[in-house]
């Protein structure tokens, strides 16, 4: 079986025992439907949605919101990492603040970023970036410190100019950790993009999940939730899949 | 071309200062072939580093033919280090691909080093998939790639099983030969030392230092008799000895 074929498998036995738990809990066992709607009922709503064109401009705006601050995330990520990794002086200054920044709960300061960002895109992406930024800058400084030192030498011999250096030799040495970071920071990133919609706006899964419970609709909130859910999966399982695709040089096993 | 002059080096300052390499003279005339043997510790490495540019002399001058070109040098490592993420292809041709040569002509260039080293139908493996003799081969036609006339190697064969060595000691022969290049390689092997080069440098430790300078007036090219005649075997003997009343 291949990776790709095998991962759907898992995912699949996983979603069916959730859905048959879930089935039961609301049809045979009897859970009242404004505390648990039957799978049926979700479906239904989440469908009529869809027709009415309802669903997917909230899907799309929050994954937009994601990919947006994932790449943003992403860049200064990096960018910082690498001035960290060139100048250890920098490492030693900013340690200190960069893991009170870190260890701040930044959820309870999302009000704040309200009020800094206003209620448009600004906030939202700054929310995003507040969480993704640091797995993605710690997990790159870890790939750049794991570079076999002696490729900083080739680089010497070669007489490689900074730019030629970055793009040929240390960014790709990166990679596997600038990965790692992603894989978590796309959690996060999730997180604070249905934050930041809890909080403003009219658009968004986050913002469908407070309306649903202000209006009473349970099933749209489950809804909700459960395209959430699958959004973070598919994040995932794309991550993965471009991180088979682009560094297969780095897996210990042999094809 | 390689001159040498009063090229030392020390590490550290002050009291806690360690002299890797006292004071060393010698020249290197083009074509030669230059084993530098001693025992950890001597500064073979230090002095190979020095003449590439990776360190700089705490003391002394060095004088390359090429040095006015962009790259002087070719250099191999101990133990290859490759791009990992780069194919045996992509590895061999990446000084190409960072000096700018057309992609036609580092193709055809390519192809040339895969077949002097002998990688044909490994072109598209990955470095994880190599035997350490295979990375080693790619690591020296990554060093041939721009066609340095100076070719350094620090101990390049030390981390290969000894049937490997040997065959790959007789390529670097053939290689030699073929290109005519200046090398000027490192190895803690006496025997290796006395079958490759035109001379051969002992080095002693604590400081490091040159010992003496041989000439190899052993005949060209050499071979599997070279290694039984009483010339070779009077050689390493020599050599032996003098590593051995360094070390004392």
């Amino acid at each position: 079986m291949t990776r790709a074929s095998r991962a759907i498998a898992e995912y699949g036995a996983i979603l069916a025992v959730f859905l048959f738990v879930w089935w039961y809990a609301s049809g045979p066992y009897g859970m009242p439907q404004y505390l648990l709607p039957s799978p049926q009922a979700v479906a239904s709503t989440l469908w009529k949605m869809l027709l009415a064109g309802d669903l997917l401009p909230h899907l799309s705006f929050t994954a937009r919101n994601i990919l947006v601050g994932l790449a943003v995330s992403t860049v200064f990520g990096v960018a910082f990492a690498y001035l960290v990794y060139k100048f250890p002086v920098l490492s030693e200054t900013l340690e200190g603040p960069i893991v009170v920044l870190q260890t701040a709960p930044k959820i309870a300061l999302a009000p704040l970023v309200i009020i800094w960002f206003g209620l448009g895109l600004t906030a939202k992406i700054v929310l995003i970036f507040s969480l993704a930024f640091f797995p993605i800058f710690a997990g790159c400084l870890a790939g750049l410190r794991a570079m076999d030192s002696r490729l900083q030498d080739l680089a010497v011999l070669l007489n490689l100019g900074a730019l030629q250096r970055f793009v040929r030799i240390d960014l790709p040495a990166s990679l596997p950790g600038v990965f790692v970071g992603l894989k978590v920071g796309a959690v996060q990133a999730l997180v604070g993009a249905v934050l930041a919609e809890w909080m403003s706006g009219d658009q968004g899964l986050g913002y469908l999940m407070t309306f649903a419970t202000a209006t009473y609709k349970t099933p749209m909130l489950f809804g909700a939730v459960l395209l959430t859910a699958l959004l973070g999966i598919a994040l995932h399982g794309s991550l993965n899949e471009l991180e088979a695709r682009f560094l297969s040089w780095n897996s210990s096993d042999e094809h | 071309m390689i001159r040498i002059e009063q090229v030392s080096k020390t590490f550290g300052q002050g009291k806690n200062s360690v002299v890797a390499l006292a004071p060393l003279d010698q020249f290197i005339g083009e074509g030669e072939f230059i084993a530098i043997v001693g025992p950890s510790g001597c500064g073979k490495s230090t002095l190979l580093r020095i003449v590439a540019g990776l360190e700089t002399a705490t003391e002394g001058r060095i004088t390359l033919g090429t040095s006015q070109l962009k790259r002087p040098v070719g250099f191999v490592f101990q133990d290859a280090v490759l791009l990992p993420w780069k194919t045996v292809a992509g590895n061999i041709r990446f000084p190409l691909d960072t000096s700018g040569v057309p992609r036609k002509v580092g193709d055809r260039k390519v192809e040339e080093l895969v077949e002097l080293v002998g990688l044909q139908g490994f072109e598209n493996a990955l470095p994880k998939q190599l035997s350490g003799g295979m990375k080693q081969r790619t690591a020296i036609a990554r060093a041939l790639a721009d066609d340095p006339a100076i070719l350094l190697m620090d101990e390049p064969f030390s981390a290969v099983d000894l049937m490997t060595r040997e065959g790959l000691n007789d390529e670097l022969l053939r290689i030699w030969q073929a290109t005519g290049k200046t090398i000027l390689l490192v190895t803690h092997s006496v025997e290796e030392a006395a079958y490759l080069g035109t001379k051969v440098m002992v080095m002693s430790a604590r400081p490091g230092r040159l010992r003496k300078t041989y000439d190899v007036a052993l005949p060209s090219p050499r071979t599997e008799e070279t290694k039984t005649s009483a010339d070779y075997l009077d050689l390493v003997g020599e050599l032996k000895h003098m590593m051995r009343d360094a070390d004392r």
